[in-house]
């Protein structure tokens, strides 16, 4: 080995030394950039699977879904989930713009998530005053949760698919602290509810 | 039996207050300004409670009670959509309720945990400038040995002169 390497391998090693001795101070003060912050929201069946999902609705049973939310966005988080019902000619959310759906909310959760943390809840609900009218169905009364709420949904005889529907959906929502309101987190998920009479 | 008596008298008294609260609740506009109250109160908790957490305090007291008053401030709403102001009123006073001092708390916290964030940064630096100081005066004096012995070494390996008789 040459001087020259000599000095040059000396010189390595020491600021090697340099960086390890530096290296806690380094720790608390350099932020490494995260990896990509999102939530999450799904919706499963009474068992907690993706299965078993309720579709067929008799007036005045009760059926149970789970709702969960996920949050990965690198601290704690207040959310907010809407619950809707629509028919198929009113607007769910729009994925791509972000914007959500023009209905009113009739159910709502509240929530704060610790990063990484999950939220998951047993969400109970039935639909009473279910009456049929040619090619109509309304449907008076949405029982979430043990509260009735007065929806009054027309649901269209679907021919293509032989019934009348609704959805059911959720939508997520979480507190901006730089808007200081809550804001559309562009995530819902619903379920197709299939109110026709049983023969 | 006089105590039997007050302790009666009292929780009658308090019954009544609680039955005259709920009745002035009936009034919409009544119910939509504590909604509004336990609304921004819970924002403001939140918000206090998300900066003593980026500085580095613990904060699970404060995100429970934060979990309880989300709890009644939802039930407060949902209540409210039913048309039961009474019962949206009640879980709307809970809600503010349960937020008293969870922004001044917060703020005790933040402040605790940035001086503890100060002192570790403090102590951190100066044993690091300590160590650094330490490996320069040692880096000099080990490369002073190791080159003396390097130019030893070296020397030694020189080819010396065969005198010839």
């Amino acid at each position: 080995m040459s001087f020259e390497d000599f000095k040059l391998l000396y010189i390595v090693l020491c600021l090697f030394l340099g960086l390890i001795i530096l290296s806690p101070t380094l720790a608390l003060v350099v932020r490494l950039p995260s990896g990509e912050r999102f939530s999450e929201l799904w919706v499963l069946g009474s068992g907690g699977l993706a299965e078993d999902y309720p579709f067929t609705i008799v007036d005045g049973e009760m059926y149970n879904v789970s709702l969960g939310v996920g949050n990965h966005m690198g601290g704690s988080e207040y959310y907010l989930v809407y619950v809707k019902v629509r028919n198929q000619t009113e607007a769910l959310p729009d994925a791509f713009n972000g914007t959500p759906s023009v209905l009113e909310p009739d159910f709502e959760y509240r929530f704060f998530l610790r990063d990484n943390a999950v939220w998951e809840r047993k969400t109970l609900f039935s639909f009473k005053g279910i009456s049929f009218e040619g090619n109509l169905c309304r449907v008076s009364s949405f029982v979430v949760d043990g509260h009735v709420l007065d929806v009054d949904k027309l649901a269209v005889w679907d021919e293509e698919n032989r019934g009348f529907y609704l959805q059911l959906f959720f939508e997520l929502w979480r507190y901006d602290s730089t808007t200081s309101a809550f804001q559309y987190h562009n995530r819902f998920v619903g379920l197709w509810l299939n109110f026709t009479m049983p023969i | 039996m006089l105590k039997h008596f007050l302790f009666c008298f009292f929780v009658l008294v308090l019954l009544l207050f609680n039955s005259l609260s709920v009745c002035f609740a009936a009034d919409p506009s009544i119910v939509d300004e504590a909604l509004s109250k336990a609304e921004n109160n819970l924002a403001s908790a939140y918000l206090a409670v998300s900066d003593a957490e980026n500085a580095g305090a613990n904060v699970s007291g404060l995100l429970f009670r934060l979990e309880r008053a989300g709890e009644f401030l939802a039930s407060a709403r949902n209540a409210y959509r039913m048309g039961d102001f009474d019962g949206a009123y009640s879980y709307a006073l809970n809600c503010s309720s349960i937020l008293d001092g969870v922004v001044s708390e917060a703020s005790v916290l933040k402040v605790d945990a940035e001086r503890s964030f100060e002192e570790r940064l403090f102590f951190t630096a100066g044993l690091s400038s300590f160590g650094l100081s330490l490996l320069f005066v040692l880096g000099l004096f080990g490369w002073k040995f190791l080159k003396l012995k390097y130019v030893k070494r070296v020397l030694e390996m020189k080819p010396e002169v065969v005198h010839k008789e």
